[in-house]
């Protein structure tokens, strides 16, 4: 199955390198839209839903955590899966980010694997 | 200090190696060998310690490490691109390190931003360089005093 995919983050090379790691790793991506942060998120979200969102979280103007949340009081949006991709491997911004509604997290830097990972656990995909 | 050093070191291993494809050759003197050409790129932080954080690197090697991030050749990168990806660089560096160095700390990233490479680094700073091969990357960190 071929994933659509939302990629939120204000560096448009982050968005860039998302998108070929995600293809280097085997994960099936139908559509790919991005973001440069979280109001172009939810504003792109009106016309074009998605499966499955990747948000940064250092952003300008809506962060990752505003989006987060937003997402999780909308329910028209409650149900898509939020991954987290950024460089802040404490303890407690992963667990504030899970708290507010993010399903998964992975740290910066990643390899391939490792974000077909947890993207694959994070939509249930079960393997043989 | 040593602890300091080490998260740097270990980060840079890592994250060099790990989204950039430029694995680090050898550790170098922080100021030997750095050519006149060079790119640098600093962010302030904030949280369980604050600080500055910057990155000064040589310009063959950030548009190497250019294209190996965005998959292009080298040399095609537009100047943009590469001065994005060198602000990314410097971004998932400084995480990396505060991370490595408290992993129970809060810590409010800011911008990176483009500095001229004269104003890098703040007095005072911890700094390690490497040898990419194409060219090198020092690596600059500065903790404010605790109050």
């Amino acid at each position: 199955m071929a994933y659509s995919v939302l990629i939120v983050d204000d560096s448009q090379s982050m968005r860039k390198f998302v998108r070929r790691v995600m293809d280097l790793s085997g994960f099936e991506v139908g559509s790919c839209w991005d973001a440069a942060n979280g109001a172009e998120a939810l504003a792109l979200l009106r016309t074009h839903p998605v499966d499955i969102i990747l948000t940064d979280i250092n952003m300008p103007e809506m962060n990752g955590e505003e989006l987060v949340a937003e997402l999780e009081r909308q329910d028209a949006y409650r149900a898509i899966p939020v991954v987290v991709v950024s460089t802040d491997a404490t303890e407690n911004r992963i667990r504030r980010m899970i708290e507010i509604g993010a399903r998964g997290y992975v740290v910066k830097p990643f390899s391939p694997e490792a974000l077909r990972g947890e993207l694959e656990r994070v939509l249930g995909v079960a393997h043989d | 200090m040593t602890e300091m050093s080490e998260a740097i070191s270990t980060a840079a291993a890592d994250v060099l190696e790990t989204m950039f494809f430029s694995p680090v050759m050898a550790e170098v003197a922080a100021e030997a060998g750095m050519p006149a050409a060079t790119l640098a790129a600093r962010l302030q932080f904030s949280g369980g310690r604050s600080g500055t954080f910057a990155v000064r690197i040589s310009t063959a090697a950030a548009e190497n490490m250019a294209a190996n991030f965005l998959g292009e050749e080298a040399g095609q990168p537009a100047s943009g691109q590469v001065q994005d990806v060198i602000c990314e660089l410097t971004n998932m560096l400084c995480g990396s390190v505060l991370s490595r160095l408290d992993r129970e700390a809060h810590f409010d990233l800011g911008h990176p931003e483009l500095v001229d490479p004269l104003e890098v680094p703040t007095p005072g700073s911890v700094s390690r360089a490497f040898d990419l091969g194409e060219g090198q990357v020092a690596i600059f960190l500065h903790l404010d005093a605790q109050p």
